[in-house]
């Protein structure tokens, strides 16, 4: 290592929702050089640390000053304004930013509209839910429901959910039994110990099965659903069992009674023996913003300040709003990349204010755009892992100005 | 004035404030509020809430039905100040939490079960938590790391534990939840829960006795200024007064806080019914100087039920059906909600409501008997100036018995009638003076020189619910906070914790251990700021 060279120990990555927080960071000449245990998704998270430091009004480079001054102009004037939550924010950018919504009586949206059925059923039946250190404690059937978290989530089985040893695994994955349930194309990790294949649209019916087998019902023999009561067996004569999906967007879209037949399948499952769902979150801080949004509103996303106090519209979100025409300005806060497509069409036609991470490269060509640091970069404060678990950050670098400080700017130019 | 600490019961005198403190005097031109003909105590001191955290907000998340109903616009501030929207129901948010308590004249409140895993949300949380001042107890005594520590008989190590958490949770107390029980829940397979404090939990020589004996002993060596604060094995299962006497014996000699004891004061057996047992339970706080306790009084009403105590919220989810989270933490504790809603035409929910009562009205010493609902288990805050009447208006008591389901209370002491009637000094204490010694807040709960100028003011209305639900005004800190009834300003609050000397040692043998199981680094553990 050169003499120029300083290691940042214990940093949290963002990179996805697994919020390593043992990584080592090595900063030569103020890019970072290294970062270790990170995987291929966190390194590329990561990158060198390098980021635009620009502020811009239509294009134009300006001072931070002169863009707050705009953007607060942009958003006064607005009649229907649009707060949105994308990634890489810490939770005290999120909480400025909800109390820049208040201030506004905007519409507050974030990344999680586009995971909104996991959420709904949680609220519509509740969880039966494990952090993830839990399930490495103690997980002794493991079923991978139509996801291998290798693709989107490649520390999961090393850190959590296969590998580790735990309190009551003392033999890492030799005591676990690994299942692969293969719905459609989305299949379960290659290494499984068992397999079960499910048509798509024989999902929600399966589970149902699998439920009904748990609580001792006596259900369908049909052949579609052959492997599903078996499988429930299974699960039923395991200690700790661990059901994992995926809860954010596919390629192809789900279908939107699966979150709610999970959910009640796991809780089911708590009757013979013990079971938590892992419910797996993107990265960037996304179940930060649901924390947040929550404590301060009562509701995790899709809040309207339109009446003078929140209301929950999670069918009527910013995907709605956009569509349709009613928004006429928006405050897009967080990373441009991380917003889904027919969203960043939608912001295309309107007067919008960027402020995060690269934010002066937004394809939707905001009116007013501060780039600032990547929370977890260059950025401290708390954030989420999946699971709720709140974690600091440890920004090995210092960089534009904080998300959280621009936000505050702004609110102060708002007289809020 | 009633300002019982300082043996003041109804006199006529002034309060002086200088900055955020009382004073003995100040100069005739200083600025008055005139409360003449009205009603003068310290703030309230709620000793028991659930209002922040990790747990509290996975109930606010569950009930947006609750937020709907009941949603709260900005309150309009003094000076122009800006304040936030927010929803109510049984878990606000959390500005509105905060407006609500100082609403009712309460202004410090603690908030009572905080995972150490996820004590930076819930600081993140009271952060956003205006006006009151706010402490956080830490979950102990379900944690592998306590129970290793007790199976290998290093009840020092322990100890340096307990002490070290305190500080880097930033902490208040130490509670214990459903002790060894939750850890068995969480064990899996047929291991449910304890069923009493002699029952074995993972090693043969950790029971629940020893891990009360152990926190016990722990807080009371450190001087803590709040005792261990237990919530005892068995919550809401008929005949838990058993397991209840045997814990309070347990610790006998020792200073100790039972909460929500009404919870842990039931009669019968399952399945053949329940009966109170208030009276056996308050006979032997009355008689031991050393035991404190709170009531968790239930009010007809939706609650949310709400604790780290898993293996009780998944009966309740079994036997109402309604939803329900579960969320087991790591080496640590564990995590329950199940709504639900006490009907005064339901059996149980008559008995829970007499019991607490019972609790109250048997009382010998209101200095040891705290006034609570475990907000909002037994019901919100918002239900303390009904409770309150309650306690102070016989007849209103004897109206709501004759309403509610009788089944149950055969043998219990409020049907055999119960004339007491609680004069205002004493709710004095059992809502401020009572609960700021038990917690050693030395400058909070009364009005004498050097006390934090926390001061409710109300009208005196012969309807003491309407009295204590609109204060006239509320001061908190020295800021009129609440003036002629309106909330005209939100300081934040400050944050009450403890910091005891450990051994450093502990942390060698902590570091060792997070190495081998944590999934948190051991650097990043806690709820202190990061260099």
């Amino acid at each position: 290592m050169s003499p120029a060279a300083r290691t940042v120990e214990h940093v949290t990555c963002l990179g996805c929702g697994c919020a390593c927080d043992d990584i080592a960071v090595v900063v030569k000449q103020d890019r970072i050089a290294e970062t270790r245990n990170a995987c291929a998704l966190g390194t590329a998270w990561f990158g060198d640390g390098r980021i635009p430091q620009d502020a811009r009004v239509n294009g134009r480079t300006t001072s931070l000053e002169q863009a707050l001054g705009e953007a607060a102009r942009t958003l006064e004037a607005a009649k229907r304004p649009l707060v949105y939550l994308a990634a890489d924010l810490s939770c005290e950018a999120q909480r400025e930013a909800v109390a820049l919504s208040d201030r506004l009586s905007a519409m507050l949206d974030s990344l999680t509209g586009a995971a909104a059925a996991g959420v709904l059923a949680a609220q519509r039946r509740g969880r039966a839910g494990a952090t993830l250190g839990e399930i490495r404690q103690r997980a002794d059937v493991i079923v991978f429901w139509g996801v291998d978290p290798a693709e989107r989530y490649p520390r999961f089985a090393a850190r959590y959910a296969v590998e580790p040893r735990g309190l009551a695994t003392p033999r890492g994955r030799a005591s676990r039994t690994v299942i692969a349930v293969d719905v459609g194309a989305g299949r379960g990790p290659a290494d499984a110990d068992a397999r079960v294949a499910i048509a798509v649209g024989d999902e929600v019916d399966a589970l149902g099965v699998m439920r009904a087998t748990v609580q001792g019902r006596v259900a369908s023999d049909e052949a579609r659903f052959r492997g599903s009561p078996e499988l429930a067996r299974r699960m039923s004569e395991g200690r700790y069992v661990t059901l994992v999906a995926d809860g954010e967007p596919g390629t192809a879209p789900g279908d939107p009674d699966r979150a709610e037949a999970l959910v009640t399948l796991a809780q089911a499952l708590n009757g013979p023996t013990r079971c938590a769902l892992v419910v797996l979150r993107g990265g960037g801080n996304r179940s930060g913003a649901d924390a947040v949004v929550t404590w301060q509103t009562g509701f995790p996303f899709a809040v309207d300040f339109a009446p003078g106090f929140p209301t929950y519209r999670p069918h009527a979100g910013a995907a709605a709003l956009l569509a349709t025409g009613e928004i006429d300005a928006a405050l897009v806060i967080g990373s441009p990349a991380s917003i889904p497509e027919p969203l960043v069409r939608g912001l295309a036609g309107l007067p919008s204010v960027a402020i995060g991470p690269r934010a002066s490269t937004a394809t939707f060509q905001p009116a007013v755009a501060v780039d600032t640091g990547v929370a977890g970069i260059h950025e401290g404060g708390m954030a989420f892992r999946m699971d709720d678990v709140p974690l600091p950050l440890r920004p090995p670098l210092a960089g534009p100005p904080t998300a959280a400080g621009a936000l505050r700017s702004l609110r102060e130019r708002l007289g809020a | 004035m009633y300002d019982p600490a300082n043996g003041v019961d109804g006199q006529v005198r002034d309060v002086c404030i200088e900055g955020d403190r009382i004073v003995a005097d100040l100069p005739a031109s200083a600025p008055r509020l005139d409360a003449r003909g009205m009603i003068v105590m310290p703030g309230g001191v709620d000793i028991h809430a659930h209002i922040a955290g990790s747990s509290v907000n996975q109930g606010r998340r569950l009930l947006p039905e609750e937020h709907v109903a009941d949603p709260v616009p900005a309150p309009r501030l003094a000076d122009g100040a800006t304040a936030r929207s927010g929803t109510g129901g049984t878990i606000p948010s959390t500005f509105t939490t905060g407006y609500r308590y100082a609403g009712l004249g309460y202004t410090t409140v603690m908030e009572a079960a905080v995972a150490p895993l996820a004590a930076r949300q819930a600081h993140a949380e009271l952060d956003d938590t205006p006006i009151i001042d706010a402490g956080c107890f830490v979950l102990l005594g379900n944690d592998d790391y306590l129970l290793r520590q007790l199976a290998a008989g290093e009840s020092t190590r322990a100890r340096e534990y307990a002490a070290w958490l305190l500080g880097v949770t930033r902490a208040y107390a130490i509670k214990l939840v459903n002790p060894g029980g939750v850890a068995r829940w969480k064990t899996g397979g047929a291991e449910r829960n304890v069923s009493g404090i002699d029952d074995p939990v993972g090693s043969s020589s950790v029971t629940p006795r020893k891990i009360l004996e152990a926190l016990a002993g722990a807080a009371n060596t450190l001087g803590l200024p709040h005792p261990v604060h237990i919530h005892c094995n068995n919550l809401g299962q008929p005949g838990n007064v058993a397991t209840t006497l045997a814990t309070m014996r347990a610790l006998a000699g020792q200073r100790a806080h039972f909460t929500h004891l009404q919870f842990h004061s039931y009669g019968g057996e399952r399945g053949k019914g329940w009966t109170s047992a208030a009276r056996h339970v308050i006979e032997h706080v009355n008689a031991h100087p050393e035991v404190s306790v709170d009531v968790g009084q239930v009010m007809f009403g939706p609650a949310t039920t709400v604790t780290a105590d898993s293996p009780v919220e998944y009966l309740l989810h079994a036997s109402t059906g309604r939803k329900w989270v579960n969320l087991d933490i790591e080496l640590e504790t564990g995590c329950g909600i199940v709504p639900y809603s006490y009907k005064e035409t339901a059996a149980v929910a008559a008995l829970q409501w007499a019991v607490g009562l019972e609790l109250f009205l048997l009382a010998r010493d209101p200095w040891r008997v705290v006034l609570s609902t475990d907000h909002p288990n037994g019901g919100s805050f918002l239900s303390y100036p009904r409770l309150i009447r309650l306690l102070m208006d016989r007849a209103y008591r004897d109206e709501q018995l004759k309403r509610v389901n009788q089944k149950m209370l055969a043998g219990s002491a409020l049907r055999d009638g119960l004339a007491r009637e609680y004069t205002l000094s004493e709710i004095a204490v059992v809502t401020r003076a009572g609960p700021a010694r038990l917690l050693g807040l030395k400058n909070k709960g009364h009005l004498g020189t050097g006390a934090d100028a926390d001061v409710s003011i109300y009208a005196n209305d012969p309807d003491r619910a309407q009295m204590f639900a609109t204060p006239r005004h509320v001061i908190k800190g020295g800021a009129v906070v609440v003036e002629d009834g309106q909330l005209r300003r939100a300081p934040a609050g400050r944050r009450l914790v403890v910091r005891p000397e450990y051994d450093p040692a502990v942390t060698r043998d902590l570091q060792r251990f997070f190495d081998d199981y944590a999934c948190v680094a051991f650097a990043n553990y806690g709820a202190e700021p990061v260099a």
